[in-house]
Protein backbone atom coordinates (compact mmCIF):
# COMPACT_ATOMS: atom_id res chain seq x y z
CA UNK A 1 0.00 0.00 0.00
CA UNK A 2 1.63 3.28 -1.10
CA UNK A 3 -0.43 6.61 -1.73
CA UNK A 4 -3.50 4.84 -1.90
CA UNK A 5 -4.08 5.94 2.29
CA UNK A 6 -7.57 7.35 1.48
CA UNK A 7 -9.22 4.31 0.34
CA UNK A 8 -12.24 3.51 2.94
CA UNK A 9 -10.13 0.24 4.67
CA UNK A 10 -7.45 2.47 6.00
CA UNK A 11 -8.61 3.07 9.16
CA UNK A 12 -10.84 0.02 9.95
CA UNK A 13 -10.71 0.34 13.86
CA UNK A 14 -11.69 3.71 14.24
CA UNK A 15 -14.19 4.02 11.52
CA UNK A 16 -17.42 4.81 12.87
CA UNK A 17 -16.55 4.28 16.08
CA UNK A 18 -14.73 7.50 17.29
CA UNK A 19 -15.82 6.90 21.28
CA UNK A 20 -13.80 3.63 21.53
CA UNK A 21 -10.84 5.50 22.34
CA UNK A 22 -12.53 7.31 25.39
CA UNK A 23 -12.14 4.36 28.10
CA UNK A 24 -8.70 5.05 30.26
CA UNK A 25 -7.56 1.78 28.79
CA UNK A 26 -8.67 2.31 25.47
CA UNK A 27 -7.47 5.93 25.23
CA UNK A 28 -4.07 4.61 25.36
CA UNK A 29 -4.09 1.99 23.12
CA UNK A 30 -5.94 4.10 20.68
CA UNK A 31 -3.46 6.93 21.15
CA UNK A 32 -0.66 4.23 20.63
CA UNK A 33 -2.76 3.47 17.52
CA UNK A 34 -3.08 7.14 16.01
CA UNK A 35 0.24 7.67 16.40
CA UNK A 36 0.93 4.35 14.29
CA UNK A 37 -1.04 5.40 11.74
CA UNK A 38 0.34 9.35 11.73
CA UNK A 39 3.86 7.68 11.61
CA UNK A 40 2.22 5.33 8.57
CA UNK A 41 0.88 8.44 6.39
CA UNK A 42 4.05 10.31 7.03
CA UNK A 43 6.47 7.63 5.56
CA UNK A 44 3.82 7.21 2.65
CA UNK A 45 3.79 10.84 2.03
CA UNK A 46 7.74 11.29 2.18
CA UNK A 47 8.15 8.06 -0.32
CA UNK A 48 5.46 9.79 -2.81
CA UNK A 49 7.30 12.69 -2.56
CA UNK A 50 10.63 11.29 -3.05
CA UNK A 51 8.76 8.68 -5.59
CA UNK A 52 7.06 12.10 -7.55
CA UNK A 53 9.43 14.52 -7.08
CA UNK A 54 9.24 17.08 -10.16
CA UNK A 55 6.37 14.99 -11.86
CA UNK A 56 3.32 16.67 -12.78
CA UNK A 57 5.12 19.63 -11.72
CA UNK A 58 2.69 22.29 -13.79
CA UNK A 59 -0.12 20.69 -11.51
CA UNK A 60 1.88 20.31 -8.35
CA UNK A 61 3.83 23.30 -8.03
CA UNK A 62 1.30 26.15 -8.18
CA UNK A 63 -0.37 24.42 -5.58
CA UNK A 64 2.34 24.26 -3.44
CA UNK A 65 2.76 28.07 -4.29
CA UNK A 66 -1.12 28.57 -3.43
CA UNK A 67 -0.34 27.23 0.38
CA UNK A 68 2.41 29.58 0.49
CA UNK A 69 0.50 32.42 0.29
CA UNK A 70 -2.51 31.08 1.95
CA UNK A 71 -0.57 30.14 5.13
CA UNK A 72 2.50 32.29 4.54
CA UNK A 73 2.14 35.70 2.72
CA UNK A 74 -1.93 36.05 3.98
CA UNK A 75 -0.37 35.75 7.46
CA UNK A 76 2.02 38.59 7.19
CA UNK A 77 0.19 41.11 8.52
CA UNK A 78 -1.13 38.87 11.50
CA UNK A 79 1.84 37.75 12.28
CA UNK A 80 3.51 41.41 12.18
CA UNK A 81 1.31 42.78 14.64
CA UNK A 82 1.93 39.58 17.15
CA UNK A 83 5.72 40.89 16.20
CA UNK A 84 5.11 44.40 17.34
CA UNK A 85 3.01 42.82 20.65
CA UNK A 86 5.19 39.91 21.39
CA UNK A 87 8.44 42.64 20.96
CA UNK A 88 7.15 45.45 23.50
CA UNK A 89 5.66 42.64 25.70
CA UNK A 90 8.78 40.24 25.80
CA UNK A 91 11.65 41.45 23.87
CA UNK A 92 11.35 45.27 25.16
CA UNK A 93 10.23 44.52 29.55
CA UNK A 94 12.77 41.88 29.22
CA UNK A 95 15.88 44.14 28.27
CA UNK A 96 15.09 46.84 29.99
CA UNK A 97 14.84 45.09 33.89
CA UNK A 98 18.21 43.50 33.08
CA UNK A 99 19.85 46.34 32.46
CA UNK A 100 18.19 48.00 35.49
CA UNK A 101 19.29 45.00 37.47
CA UNK A 102 22.89 45.52 36.15
CA UNK A 103 22.14 42.06 34.02
CA UNK A 104 22.10 43.86 30.83
CA UNK A 105 25.24 41.60 28.79
CA UNK A 106 22.99 39.01 29.14
CA UNK A 107 20.29 39.98 27.68
CA UNK A 108 22.11 38.52 24.36
CA UNK A 109 21.61 35.20 25.88
CA UNK A 110 18.24 35.12 27.53
CA UNK A 111 16.70 36.45 23.97
CA UNK A 112 18.18 34.13 22.10
CA UNK A 113 17.67 30.69 24.66
CA UNK A 114 14.47 31.80 25.37
CA UNK A 115 12.73 33.96 22.30
CA UNK A 116 14.65 32.85 19.45
CA UNK A 117 14.95 28.97 19.95
CA UNK A 118 11.11 28.58 22.10
CA UNK A 119 8.98 31.17 21.72
CA UNK A 120 9.33 32.36 17.74
CA UNK A 121 8.74 29.00 16.40
CA UNK A 122 6.33 27.84 18.64
CA UNK A 123 4.56 30.83 18.00
CA UNK A 124 4.63 30.42 14.17
CA UNK A 125 3.54 27.08 14.39
CA UNK A 126 0.32 27.82 16.26
CA UNK A 127 -0.71 31.15 14.64
CA UNK A 128 -0.79 28.51 11.17
CA UNK A 129 -2.52 26.35 12.73
CA UNK A 130 -5.07 28.44 13.96
CA UNK A 131 -5.56 30.88 10.69
CA UNK A 132 -5.18 28.04 8.55
CA UNK A 133 -4.74 24.59 9.63
CA UNK A 134 -8.66 24.14 11.02
CA UNK A 135 -10.03 25.65 8.02
CA UNK A 136 -7.53 22.75 6.08
CA UNK A 137 -9.07 20.08 7.89
CA UNK A 138 -12.66 21.14 7.18
CA UNK A 139 -11.59 21.23 3.70
CA UNK A 140 -9.84 18.41 3.60
CA UNK A 141 -12.40 16.30 5.76
CA UNK A 142 -15.51 17.97 3.77
CA UNK A 143 -13.70 16.73 0.52
CA UNK A 144 -13.05 13.41 2.29
CA UNK A 145 -16.66 12.80 3.64
CA UNK A 146 -18.24 14.07 0.13
CA UNK A 147 -16.01 11.51 -1.61
CA UNK A 148 -13.93 14.01 -3.84
CA UNK A 149 -11.05 11.95 -2.81
CA UNK A 150 -12.29 9.04 -4.18
CA UNK A 151 -13.50 11.07 -7.44
CA UNK A 152 -9.60 11.70 -7.54
CA UNK A 153 -8.05 8.74 -7.20
CA UNK A 154 -11.16 7.14 -9.98
CA UNK A 155 -9.07 9.95 -12.37
CA UNK A 156 -5.90 8.69 -11.67
CA UNK A 157 -4.63 11.22 -10.09
CA UNK A 158 -2.57 10.09 -6.50
CA UNK A 159 -4.40 11.89 -3.23
CA UNK A 160 -1.36 12.00 -1.54
CA UNK A 161 0.72 13.48 -4.41
CA UNK A 162 -2.36 16.31 -5.15
CA UNK A 163 -3.63 17.17 -1.91
CA UNK A 164 -1.15 16.35 0.67
CA UNK A 165 2.31 16.76 -0.44
CA UNK A 166 1.74 20.58 -1.39
CA UNK A 167 0.35 21.08 2.03
CA UNK A 168 3.23 19.92 3.75
CA UNK A 169 5.69 21.51 1.70
CA UNK A 170 3.80 24.94 1.77
CA UNK A 171 3.29 24.60 5.62
CA UNK A 172 6.77 24.03 6.17
CA UNK A 173 8.21 27.00 3.99
CA UNK A 174 5.68 29.23 5.36
CA UNK A 175 5.96 28.44 9.33
CA UNK A 176 9.89 28.90 8.61
CA UNK A 177 9.07 31.98 6.65
CA UNK A 178 7.01 33.50 9.37
CA UNK A 179 9.00 32.66 12.26
CA UNK A 180 11.92 34.46 10.81
CA UNK A 181 9.74 37.26 10.30
CA UNK A 182 8.29 37.55 13.80
CA UNK A 183 11.56 37.35 14.89
CA UNK A 184 12.93 40.33 13.34
CA UNK A 185 10.05 42.65 13.92
CA UNK A 186 9.93 41.37 17.74
CA UNK A 187 13.56 42.23 17.96
CA UNK A 188 13.21 45.72 16.32
CA UNK A 189 10.18 46.57 18.25
CA UNK A 190 11.13 45.47 21.55
CA UNK A 191 14.26 47.35 20.84
CA UNK A 192 12.58 50.53 20.13
CA UNK A 193 10.55 50.20 23.20
CA UNK A 194 13.52 49.61 25.99
CA UNK A 195 15.41 52.22 24.06
CA UNK A 196 11.97 54.47 24.50
CA UNK A 197 12.35 53.75 28.42
CA UNK A 198 16.05 53.89 28.54
CA UNK A 199 17.98 51.01 27.48
CA UNK A 200 21.72 52.51 26.44
CA UNK A 201 22.37 50.03 23.90
CA UNK A 202 22.24 51.11 20.25
CA UNK A 203 20.27 48.63 17.40
CA UNK A 204 23.42 47.97 16.50
CA UNK A 205 24.95 47.23 20.17
CA UNK A 206 21.68 45.36 20.92
CA UNK A 207 21.84 42.70 17.78
CA UNK A 208 25.38 42.42 18.56
CA UNK A 209 24.42 40.97 21.95
CA UNK A 210 22.03 38.18 20.57
CA UNK A 211 24.11 37.78 17.56
CA UNK A 212 27.24 37.21 20.17
CA UNK A 213 25.26 35.07 22.16
CA UNK A 214 23.95 32.48 19.06
CA UNK A 215 25.81 29.23 18.43
CA UNK A 216 26.35 28.74 14.63
CA UNK A 217 24.54 25.57 14.98
CA UNK A 218 21.75 27.75 15.82
CA UNK A 219 20.30 28.85 12.34
CA UNK A 220 20.06 25.46 10.60
CA UNK A 221 18.69 24.45 13.61
CA UNK A 222 16.31 27.01 13.92
CA UNK A 223 15.55 26.80 10.56
CA UNK A 224 15.32 23.09 10.65
CA UNK A 225 12.93 23.70 14.10
CA UNK A 226 10.33 25.70 12.43
CA UNK A 227 10.58 23.70 9.30
CA UNK A 228 9.78 20.29 11.05
CA UNK A 229 7.05 22.46 13.13
CA UNK A 230 5.34 23.19 9.34
CA UNK A 231 5.58 20.14 8.13
CA UNK A 232 4.25 18.27 11.31
CA UNK A 233 1.26 20.61 11.07
CA UNK A 234 0.66 19.90 7.47
CA UNK A 235 0.56 16.25 8.08
CA UNK A 236 -2.00 16.11 10.68
CA UNK A 237 -4.37 18.14 9.19
CA UNK A 238 -3.87 16.24 6.14
CA UNK A 239 -4.21 12.90 8.45
CA UNK A 240 -7.24 14.34 10.00
CA UNK A 241 -8.70 15.26 6.79
CA UNK A 242 -7.95 12.50 4.45
CA UNK A 243 -6.83 9.37 5.96
CA UNK A 244 -10.20 8.08 8.03
CA UNK A 245 -13.02 7.67 6.23
CA UNK A 246 -15.33 10.90 7.29
CA UNK A 247 -19.24 11.67 7.67
CA UNK A 248 -19.97 15.44 7.62
CA UNK A 249 -20.71 15.26 11.40
CA UNK A 250 -17.50 13.85 12.08
CA UNK A 251 -15.52 16.62 10.36
CA UNK A 252 -15.91 19.11 13.56
CA UNK A 253 -14.56 16.38 15.83
CA UNK A 254 -11.74 15.60 13.37
CA UNK A 255 -10.64 19.23 13.38
CA UNK A 256 -10.40 19.55 16.87
CA UNK A 257 -8.29 16.65 17.30
CA UNK A 258 -6.34 17.92 14.52
CA UNK A 259 -5.49 21.07 16.99
CA UNK A 260 -5.20 19.15 19.96
CA UNK A 261 -2.42 16.89 18.52
CA UNK A 262 -0.57 19.56 16.79
CA UNK A 263 -0.29 21.17 19.97
CA UNK A 264 1.53 18.16 21.81
CA UNK A 265 3.16 17.07 18.66
CA UNK A 266 4.65 20.70 18.42
CA UNK A 267 5.71 20.39 22.58
CA UNK A 268 7.53 17.42 22.57
CA UNK A 269 9.17 17.92 19.07
CA UNK A 270 10.12 21.21 20.66
CA UNK A 271 11.78 19.08 23.73
CA UNK A 272 13.47 16.98 21.63
CA UNK A 273 15.04 20.23 20.36
CA UNK A 274 16.19 21.20 23.90
CA UNK A 275 17.42 17.94 24.20
CA UNK A 276 19.93 18.95 21.14
CA UNK A 277 20.41 22.56 22.22
CA UNK A 278 21.51 21.24 25.76
CA UNK A 279 24.77 19.30 24.27
CA UNK A 280 25.45 22.54 22.08
CA UNK B 1 -2.35 -7.52 -25.05
CA UNK B 2 -3.47 -9.92 -27.76
CA UNK B 3 -6.34 -9.34 -29.90
CA UNK B 4 -9.28 -10.98 -28.20
CA UNK B 5 -8.19 -8.96 -24.52
CA UNK B 6 -8.09 -5.63 -27.38
CA UNK B 7 -11.92 -6.29 -28.05
CA UNK B 8 -12.71 -7.15 -24.23
CA UNK B 9 -12.87 -3.87 -22.42
CA UNK B 10 -13.61 -5.54 -18.76
CA UNK B 11 -13.82 -8.87 -17.51
CA UNK B 12 -15.30 -9.67 -14.12
CA UNK B 13 -14.26 -13.82 -13.22
CA UNK B 14 -16.41 -14.98 -10.17
CA UNK B 15 -16.20 -11.50 -8.73
CA UNK B 16 -17.88 -10.88 -5.05
CA UNK B 17 -18.76 -7.43 -4.82
CA UNK B 18 -18.07 -6.86 -1.16
CA UNK B 19 -20.81 -4.39 0.54
CA UNK B 20 -19.23 -1.02 0.77
CA UNK B 21 -17.64 -0.38 4.58
CA UNK B 22 -19.98 1.18 6.89
CA UNK B 23 -23.15 0.28 4.65
CA UNK B 24 -24.74 -1.65 7.79
CA UNK B 25 -27.62 -4.11 6.58
CA UNK B 26 -25.90 -4.34 2.95
CA UNK B 27 -24.71 -6.78 1.59
CA UNK B 28 -22.70 -8.00 -1.33
CA UNK B 29 -23.39 -9.63 -4.42
CA UNK B 30 -21.86 -12.33 -6.76
CA UNK B 31 -20.81 -14.17 -8.47
CA UNK B 32 -20.15 -12.21 -11.27
CA UNK B 33 -19.41 -13.54 -14.68
CA UNK B 34 -19.02 -10.95 -17.49
CA UNK B 35 -17.47 -9.22 -20.16
CA UNK B 36 -17.80 -6.18 -21.68
CA UNK B 37 -16.83 -5.10 -25.22
CA UNK B 38 -15.95 -1.93 -27.27
CA UNK B 39 -19.50 -0.55 -28.54
CA UNK B 40 -22.01 -2.51 -26.02
CA UNK B 41 -23.83 -0.39 -23.68
CA UNK B 42 -24.82 -2.76 -20.29
CA UNK B 43 -27.37 -1.92 -18.37
CA UNK B 44 -27.03 -2.61 -14.29
CA UNK B 45 -30.40 -2.88 -12.74
CA UNK B 46 -31.62 -3.32 -9.31
CA UNK B 47 -33.40 -1.72 -6.61
CA UNK B 48 -32.00 0.95 -4.43
CA UNK B 49 -29.17 0.16 -1.92
CA UNK B 50 -28.38 -3.65 -3.83
CA UNK B 51 -24.85 -2.50 -4.35
CA UNK B 52 -24.99 -1.09 -7.95
CA UNK B 53 -22.60 1.73 -6.80
CA UNK B 54 -20.11 -0.79 -5.07
CA UNK B 55 -19.68 -3.01 -8.64
CA UNK B 56 -18.57 -0.10 -10.40
CA UNK B 57 -16.10 1.25 -7.75
CA UNK B 58 -14.98 -2.31 -7.49
CA UNK B 59 -14.31 -2.42 -11.26
CA UNK B 60 -12.67 1.14 -10.88
CA UNK B 61 -10.13 -0.61 -8.09
CA UNK B 62 -11.57 1.75 -5.40
CA UNK B 63 -12.69 -0.83 -3.25
CA UNK B 64 -11.57 -4.45 -2.85
CA UNK B 65 -13.82 -7.11 -4.06
CA UNK B 66 -14.85 -9.83 -1.59
CA UNK B 67 -13.27 -12.54 -4.32
CA UNK B 68 -12.74 -13.38 -7.92
CA UNK B 69 -10.60 -11.06 -10.67
CA UNK B 70 -11.75 -7.97 -12.61
CA UNK B 71 -9.77 -7.06 -15.85
CA UNK B 72 -9.74 -4.10 -17.19
CA UNK B 73 -8.15 -3.78 -21.21
CA UNK B 74 -6.53 -7.37 -20.24
CA UNK B 75 -5.06 -5.54 -17.48
CA UNK B 76 -6.40 -6.55 -13.64
CA UNK B 77 -7.09 -4.45 -11.10
CA UNK B 78 -6.85 -4.73 -7.57
CA UNK B 79 -8.86 -2.66 -5.18
CA UNK B 80 -5.71 -3.76 -2.48
CA UNK B 81 -3.24 -1.14 -3.72
CA UNK B 82 -0.74 -3.85 -4.62
CA UNK B 83 -0.18 -2.13 -8.10
CA UNK B 84 -0.36 1.25 -7.34
CA UNK B 85 1.01 2.62 -10.52
CA UNK B 86 -0.52 -0.31 -12.61
CA UNK B 87 -3.87 0.68 -11.72
CA UNK B 88 -3.57 4.08 -11.57
CA UNK B 89 -2.64 3.35 -15.40
CA UNK B 90 -5.73 1.31 -15.89
CA UNK B 91 -7.74 4.16 -14.80
CA UNK B 92 -6.43 6.56 -16.71
CA UNK B 93 -8.28 3.94 -19.47
CA UNK B 94 -11.85 4.46 -17.79
CA UNK B 95 -14.41 6.81 -16.63
CA UNK B 96 -16.27 6.56 -13.52
CA UNK B 97 -18.75 9.12 -13.15
CA UNK B 98 -20.27 9.18 -9.98
CA UNK B 99 -24.42 9.20 -8.69
CA UNK B 100 -25.59 12.43 -7.82
CA UNK B 101 -23.12 15.72 -8.84
CA UNK B 102 -20.45 13.16 -10.10
CA UNK B 103 -18.63 14.85 -7.20
CA UNK B 104 -16.99 17.50 -8.46
CA UNK B 105 -13.82 18.75 -6.36
CA UNK B 106 -15.66 22.11 -4.47
CA UNK B 107 -12.64 23.64 -4.02
CA UNK B 108 -12.23 24.15 -7.70
CA UNK B 109 -14.28 26.19 -10.47
CA UNK B 110 -16.00 24.19 -13.07
CA UNK B 111 -13.39 24.48 -16.11
CA UNK B 112 -10.18 23.78 -13.44
CA UNK B 113 -12.60 20.34 -12.69
CA UNK B 114 -12.33 19.62 -16.43
CA UNK B 115 -8.69 20.17 -16.84
CA UNK B 116 -7.50 18.38 -13.94
CA UNK B 117 -7.23 14.92 -15.22
CA UNK B 118 -5.35 16.44 -18.80
CA UNK B 119 -3.25 19.20 -17.09
CA UNK B 120 -2.01 16.24 -14.22
CA UNK B 121 -1.53 13.41 -16.54
CA UNK B 122 0.24 15.47 -19.32
CA UNK B 123 1.75 18.34 -17.02
CA UNK B 124 0.19 20.80 -19.27
CA UNK B 125 -0.88 24.13 -17.97
CA UNK B 126 -4.82 24.56 -17.93
CA UNK B 127 -4.83 27.15 -20.92
CA UNK B 128 -3.24 24.00 -22.86
CA UNK B 129 -5.79 22.00 -21.52
CA UNK B 130 -8.86 24.14 -22.24
CA UNK B 131 -7.74 24.49 -25.92
CA UNK B 132 -7.09 20.65 -26.66
CA UNK B 133 -10.42 20.38 -25.11
CA UNK B 134 -12.51 22.80 -26.51
CA UNK B 135 -14.33 20.49 -28.98
CA UNK B 136 -15.15 18.44 -25.74
CA UNK B 137 -16.90 21.33 -23.75
CA UNK B 138 -18.61 22.41 -26.97
CA UNK B 139 -19.70 18.64 -27.77
CA UNK B 140 -21.31 18.41 -23.97
CA UNK B 141 -22.33 22.15 -24.08
CA UNK B 142 -20.97 23.33 -20.84
CA UNK B 143 -18.49 26.29 -22.47
CA UNK B 144 -20.70 28.89 -20.27
CA UNK B 145 -20.21 26.72 -17.05
CA UNK B 146 -16.33 26.94 -16.90
CA UNK B 147 -16.04 29.93 -14.60
CA UNK B 148 -18.58 28.79 -12.12
CA UNK B 149 -18.24 26.64 -9.20
CA UNK B 150 -19.55 23.57 -8.56
CA UNK B 151 -22.03 24.49 -5.77
CA UNK B 152 -24.03 27.00 -8.04
CA UNK B 153 -24.80 23.72 -10.50
CA UNK B 154 -28.11 22.09 -10.67
CA UNK B 155 -27.10 17.91 -10.60
CA UNK B 156 -28.05 17.79 -14.12
CA UNK B 157 -25.15 20.18 -15.89
CA UNK B 158 -23.14 19.02 -12.57
CA UNK B 159 -23.33 15.38 -13.95
CA UNK B 160 -22.40 16.37 -17.49
CA UNK B 161 -19.11 18.67 -16.14
CA UNK B 162 -18.24 15.09 -14.48
CA UNK B 163 -19.04 13.20 -17.63
CA UNK B 164 -16.98 15.80 -19.55
CA UNK B 165 -13.55 15.48 -16.86
CA UNK B 166 -14.03 11.82 -17.28
CA UNK B 167 -14.02 11.74 -21.17
CA UNK B 168 -10.78 14.31 -20.99
CA UNK B 169 -8.66 11.22 -20.99
CA UNK B 170 -10.18 9.75 -23.57
CA UNK B 171 -11.05 6.32 -21.77
CA UNK B 172 -11.90 3.56 -23.69
CA UNK B 173 -14.48 2.33 -20.83
CA UNK B 174 -17.45 4.46 -19.17
CA UNK B 175 -18.55 3.30 -15.76
CA UNK B 176 -21.78 5.67 -14.72
CA UNK B 177 -23.38 5.57 -11.92
CA UNK B 178 -26.91 6.09 -12.61
CA UNK B 179 -26.76 8.82 -15.02
CA UNK B 180 -29.99 9.43 -15.94
CA UNK B 181 -31.51 9.75 -12.45
CA UNK B 182 -33.66 12.76 -12.03
CA UNK B 183 -33.20 14.47 -15.49
CA UNK B 184 -35.58 16.62 -17.36
CA UNK B 185 -36.56 15.75 -20.66
CA UNK B 186 -33.75 18.16 -22.12
CA UNK B 187 -31.12 16.34 -19.88
CA UNK B 188 -32.64 13.06 -20.99
CA UNK B 189 -32.50 13.55 -24.41
CA UNK B 190 -29.10 15.30 -24.42
CA UNK B 191 -27.77 12.12 -22.65
CA UNK B 192 -29.78 9.08 -24.75
CA UNK B 193 -27.91 10.99 -27.71
CA UNK B 194 -24.70 11.18 -25.95
CA UNK B 195 -24.93 7.60 -25.19
CA UNK B 196 -25.57 6.33 -28.96
CA UNK B 197 -22.73 8.75 -30.73
CA UNK B 198 -20.27 7.06 -27.73
CA UNK B 199 -21.34 3.87 -28.46
CA UNK B 200 -21.16 4.51 -32.62
CA UNK B 201 -17.67 6.18 -32.08
CA UNK B 202 -18.53 9.85 -32.20
CA UNK B 203 -15.56 11.70 -33.39
CA UNK B 204 -14.97 14.10 -30.35
CA UNK B 205 -14.29 10.80 -27.94
CA UNK B 206 -11.28 10.05 -30.31
CA UNK B 207 -13.41 8.35 -32.89
CA UNK B 208 -13.81 4.86 -30.68
CA UNK B 209 -16.81 2.81 -29.92
CA UNK B 210 -16.48 2.85 -25.93
CA UNK B 211 -17.89 0.26 -24.12
CA UNK B 212 -20.17 1.55 -21.49
CA UNK B 213 -21.37 0.21 -18.33
CA UNK B 214 -24.60 2.28 -16.70
CA UNK B 215 -26.65 1.81 -13.07
CA UNK B 216 -29.78 2.52 -13.22
CA UNK B 217 -33.35 2.14 -10.94
CA UNK B 218 -35.02 2.37 -13.83
CA UNK B 219 -34.05 0.69 -16.96
CA UNK B 220 -36.97 2.27 -20.08
CA UNK B 221 -35.04 5.45 -19.97
CA UNK B 222 -32.08 3.17 -22.05
CA UNK B 223 -34.69 1.22 -24.25
CA UNK B 224 -33.68 2.38 -27.91
CA UNK B 225 -30.26 2.02 -27.25
CA UNK B 226 -29.84 -1.41 -27.71
CA UNK B 227 -28.41 -2.13 -24.24
CA UNK B 228 -27.62 -5.15 -22.49
CA UNK B 229 -29.63 -5.79 -19.23
CA UNK B 230 -27.81 -7.26 -16.32
CA UNK B 231 -30.11 -7.51 -13.08
CA UNK B 232 -28.74 -7.33 -9.29
CA UNK B 233 -31.18 -8.43 -6.56
CA UNK B 234 -30.92 -10.58 -3.48
CA UNK B 235 -27.01 -10.78 -3.35
CA UNK B 236 -27.77 -12.03 -6.90
CA UNK B 237 -26.34 -11.32 -10.49
CA UNK B 238 -28.07 -12.11 -13.25
CA UNK B 239 -27.76 -11.40 -16.73
CA UNK B 240 -31.12 -10.94 -18.59
CA UNK B 241 -30.89 -12.67 -22.06
CA UNK B 242 -32.90 -10.41 -23.71
CA UNK B 243 -35.27 -7.38 -23.95
CA UNK B 244 -38.48 -9.00 -23.11
CA UNK B 245 -37.36 -10.68 -19.80
CA UNK B 246 -36.67 -7.15 -18.35
CA UNK B 247 -40.00 -6.18 -17.27
CA UNK B 248 -40.44 -9.57 -16.23
CA UNK B 249 -37.00 -9.47 -13.76
CA UNK B 250 -37.68 -5.70 -12.74
CA UNK B 251 -41.58 -4.73 -12.98
CA UNK B 252 -41.43 -2.17 -15.10
CA UNK B 253 -43.54 -1.75 -17.79
CA UNK B 254 -40.80 -1.41 -20.76
CA UNK B 255 -43.09 -0.87 -23.66
CA UNK B 256 -44.17 2.75 -22.59
CA UNK B 257 -42.08 4.99 -24.74
CA UNK B 258 -38.45 6.14 -22.86
CA UNK B 259 -39.45 10.00 -23.32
Amino acid sequence: MAADVPTPDIDPGDAGHPASDAAPTGGLVGGGRSLTRLGAFTLITLATARRRLGENSRVVRPRILGEIHRCGVRLLPLVGFLGVVLGVVFVGQTASLMEQIGAGNFTGTLMVAVFLREMVPMTAALVVLARVGTAAVIDLGTARALGEVEALEALGIDPIHYLVVPRVVGFAVSVASLGLYLLVVALGSGHAFAYARGLRASPIEFLTQVAGALHPLDFPLIALKTGIFGAFLGLVICYEGLARPLTLAEVGAATTRSVATCAVGCLLVDAAFLAVYLLL
Amino acid sequence: MNAEHAAVALEAESLVVAAPSGAAGRIGFGPVDWRVSAGQLWVVAGPHGVGKSALLETLAGLIPAASGRVRVFGREVLGTGDDEEGLRETRRRMGLVFDGGGRLLSALSVGENLVLPWCYHRNAAPAEALAALRPLIDHLQIGSLLDRSPASLGRSWSRRVALARCLALQPGLLLLDNPLAGLDAVHLRWWRGFLAGALAGHPVLGGRSLAIVATTDEVRPYLGLDPRFALVEGGRWRMLPDIGSVPLATGEDASRSPG
